[in-house]
């Protein structure tokens, strides 16, 4: 509807939905590249060779080798590789508690909306760093355990999104309509809120990956995430750090540029959704 | 395990902070420079006791308790050689250590060492059960002012190293407090201990020995990264760091690279799969490494001296048994190795060929793999492991390096290959990786190992009342010369991989001279010889 209002102008925005969408796909394109890298190189990121130990990058490992004689750029894909997963799955298990809590908030209101609310509060005024610390530390580490922490701390942003804009639906003229048109409340959610939901939804939960993967490269440079014999790429980073000192940069420096710019990817992939789902709000 | 890293790194932001203070204390010595030899040494080797200093509680395990005179001692060369003891006999069933003691040994307090205080300490270290285990040890009696009978339940020739490691406590000053304000006749005496940062001793004057030339020495307890920062910035004197960081160019400072049994090695389940548990329901038994040629072929295929240079950065040896370079270590035990054919050959042999190309061998129907496990948090054994596992997919054997806590590997130790590490200067514990009656003990004997001939030359080295006997049946144990023995030319129960060097970085000026080969565990073996350090300049 908003584009028929805005249609005046056809070519420059013609074009520039044009270039969004081919900046997402060719984003999304990226990133299941790297998935699929990393999936293939999985066996070639633990192979050893002790003939090729600590090389510096060449023709033959563009990232260098470790001090194993591991190829780096094998490494820094299943790493990227790992990183996404889990990013995926936190992603996504935090959207659906994000989804589940404000709809439950919008459906039922009253004594649910306002315990919601206070939750979203409580959580969010804990610093939410030393939050997934702690958590993952009380998960007992592993791959399970990242998932859940990074899942855990970053539902509230994403919920208080939703809930708002349930509350703004639930609160229009059409929905009080229905309501006195003898529509129950599980009808009013399928027929009016989802549609409203969805756009927020895709959005948020796309944004919250990139969260997720630095949450998760974090946690286990600290080693509290995955098992330290994963090539993810918080291990390859942790890993590192014993051999800065003694020249081997590389290490440190190519799988850290390659994780920001995945990150970079998917937030752009992100935004640029916003941009296409929600124009409006993305000019305010 | 997995807070190892966390607490290291916390206590290298600590340990910068408080050498930055004393630093500006200006109280380092050592590399002050100018006027001579100085008089306060200054060592960041690790290994801080959590428990204290008391003896009896499992401090100085490892010999030298510093505080504390021992009766026995081990020379260079590791012959046992007189200290607090002037002579000792044991009786001919073995059964009765007679201890006669000097006399002019005094405890710090004042307080002459008597064969009471011996009694006194070999009793109180029995009923403790502490590390050092004197659980052989029925009852201590002191005979006379300087005479005391050492009774044991059973003959045990290796109870010579409890008289090697176990320091006198004084009978008048020794209680819940002993292993924080610790009173001995050793070389030195505590002065200061604050957990977590350091440990202050000042030199013992009364002290009956061979006097050190150092007053006073500190002992820094921060992890690697700071130690490595202290050294470089010249606040310390000597640094024990990992061998991936020997490399390091520290100004004044040289690499001292001490041999070690400090082993690393697999243990192989030795009983096939037949569905038996321990007790607690942990699975035993794997039908793979129960082959005598699939262990065999394992220690012929693996090329040692390329994991010393490719894993411990060339800061170790080859490892062909538990024991190497001791005096009960049997150098016919070891095979060639790096020979991948002839692994090839022994598989063969055996009846393990790979029918379905797959690049890995079966037999009756099992494939050739399984699963080697490693602590996640050890990357020098995760080198191993990995390492190991691509030497020998060529031969068609899998292997699955998998990092896990040592709660999963408590769980399936039985049943799967184990990457261990040991290493230590008394042979009971070969006695108790490699004996029958050890299996599934904690962690001895976890493949459960059995074979008789080789527990009877156990057995027999356990009651040798002179050490030529025990040490000729410990390298029997090992290889017998027919054929029999735990060794890899026998039985092959472990494929040993590696001995560590143990390897610090020490002023150049400070000679600490030739260290003896070091057990399990770096740190506080290498002040063994502290009495005889000098510095140089």
């Amino acid at each position: 509807m908003s584009a028929a209002v805005a249609v005046p102008v056809p070519g420059r925005l013609g074009d520039r939905r044009t270039r969004t969408l081919a900046y997402v796909g060719l984003a999304v394109l990226v990133v299941l590249g790297v998935l699929v890298a990393g999936t293939l190189a999985g066996d070639a990121a633990q192979t050893t060779d002790l003939a090729d130990r600590n090389l510096g990058p060449s023709a033959e490992h563009w990232f260098g080798t470790d001090r194993l004689g591991r190829d780096m750029l094998a490494r820094t894909l299943a790493g990227l590789r790992l990183s996404l997963v889990v990013g995926v799955a936190a992603a996504a298990v935090s959207a659906v508690v994000a989804l589940l809590l404000a709809s439950a908030a919008a459906v039922f209101g009253g004594v649910v909306d306002r315990a919601v609310g206070w939750l979203v509060d409580l959580f969010l005024a804990l610093p939410h760093l030393v939050l997934l610390v702690l958590l993952a530390f009380a998960l007992g580490g592993g791959t399970g355990a990242v998932v859940a922490a990074v899942a855990l701390t970053h539902w509230p942003t994403l919920t208080r999104v939703l809930r708002g804009r349930a509350r703004e639906v639930m609160s229009s003229d059409y929905v009080a309509v229905s309501r006195q048109l003898g529509r129950g409340r599980w009808w009013i959610a399928r027929h009016h809120l989802a549609g409203h939901l969805t756009g927020h939804f895709v959005v948020g939960t796309v944004l919250l990956f990139p969260h997720a993967i630095l949450h998760e490269a974090a946690l286990s440079f600290l080693g509290l995430g995955v098992d330290p014999g994963q090539p993810s790429i918080g291990i390859l980073l942790a890993e590192s750090m014993r051999y800065l000192t003694a020249g081997a940069w590389w290490l440190a420096v190519l799988p850290g540029l390659c994780l920001l710019v995945v990150v970079k990817l998917v937030d752009a992939i992100g935004e640029n959704t916003r941009a296409l789902l929600d124009p409006r709000s993305h000019h305010l | 395990m997995g807070l190892h890293g966390r607490t290291a790194r916390a206590v290298a932001i600590g340990a910068v902070v408080v050498s930055a203070v004393t630093a500006c204390g200006g109280g380092t010595a050592g590399t002050t420079g100018g006027g001579g030899a100085p008089s306060e040494l200054r060592l960041a080797i690790g290994g801080e006791p959590e428990d204290g200093y008391d003896p009896t509680l499992g401090w100085g395990r490892y010999g030298s308790p510093l505080f504390q005179s021992t009766l026995l001692a081990r020379d260079q060369d590791l012959d046992v050689v007189p200290d607090l003891a002037t002579d000792w006999s044991v009786s001919d069933d073995g059964l009765v250590w007679t201890v006669d003691i000097r006399t002019d040994a005094v405890f710090t307090d004042g307080e002459p060492v008597t064969a009471t205080d011996v009694a006194y300490t070999f009793t109180t270290a029995s009923r403790s059960g502490g590390l050092t285990d004197v659980t052989a040890l029925r009852e201590a009696v002191a005979v006379d002012e300087d005479t005391v009978e050492l009774r044991l339940e059973r003959p045990q020739s290796t109870f010579v190293n409890r008289l090697v490691s176990l320091g006198i406590v004084p009978e008048h000053a020794h209680g819940p407090d002993y292993a924080r304000d610790p009173i001995g006749s050793g070389p030195f005496r505590l002065v200061q201990w604050d957990p977590g940062q350091q440990l202050i001793v000042e030199r013992n004057d009364d002290y009956y020995g061979e006097q050190p030339a150092f007053e006073r020495i500190v002992f820094q307890f921060t992890g690697e990264d700071a130690s490595l920062a202290a050294a470089s910035a010249g606040q310390v004197d000597m640094v024990a760091v990992p061998s991936q960081l020997a490399g390091t160019e520290v100004p004044g400072m040289r690499l001292v690279a001490v041999p070690s049994v400090d082993n690393r090695g697999i243990v192989f389940p030795y009983l096939p799969d037949d569905g038996r548990t321990t007790d607690d329901g942990t699975p035993i038994g794997n039908d793979v490494t129960s082959d005598l040629a699939v262990r065999q072929a394992i220690n012929v295929a693996v090329d040692r001296q390329a994991l010393v240079d490719g894993v411990l950065e060339g800061h170790g040896s080859p490892a062909t048994g538990p024991v190497d370079g001791l005096p009960w270590g049997e150098p016919a035990a070891a095979v060639e190795d790096a020979d991948p054919d002839r692994a090839e050959q022994l598989l063969e042999q055996a009846g393990w060929v790979d029918g379905d190309g797959d690049g890995v061998r079966e037999k009756a129907g099992v494939r050739a793999a399984f699963t080697l496990l490693y602590p996640a948090d050890d990357s020098l054994r995760q080198g191993l492991a990995l390492a190991v596992a691509d030497m020998l997919g060529p031969v068609g054997i899998e292997v699955d390096a998998a990092g896990e806590s040592w709660d999963v590997i408590d769980q399936r130790l039985h049943a799967d290959a184990v990457l261990f590490g040991w290493g230590s200067h008394d042979p009971t514990e070969m006695y108790n990786l490699y004996s029958s009656t050890r299996a599934g003990v904690e962690y001895w004997n976890p493949g459960f190992y059995a074979d008789e001939a080789v527990d009877a030359h156990l057995e027999a080295a356990m009651a040798a009342t002179d050490e030529e006997t025990a040490n000729r049946e410990w390298r029997a144990a090992q290889y017998d010369g027919a054929g029999t023995g735990f060794g890899p030319s026998g039985d092959a129960a472990w494929a040993w991989l590696v001995n560590l060097d143990h390897t610090y970085l020490v002023d150049e000026c400070l000679d600490v001279g030739t260290p003896q080969i070091e057990p399990h565990g770096h740190g506080w073996p290498v002040t063994a010889g502290i009495a005889g350090w000098q510095w140089t300049c």
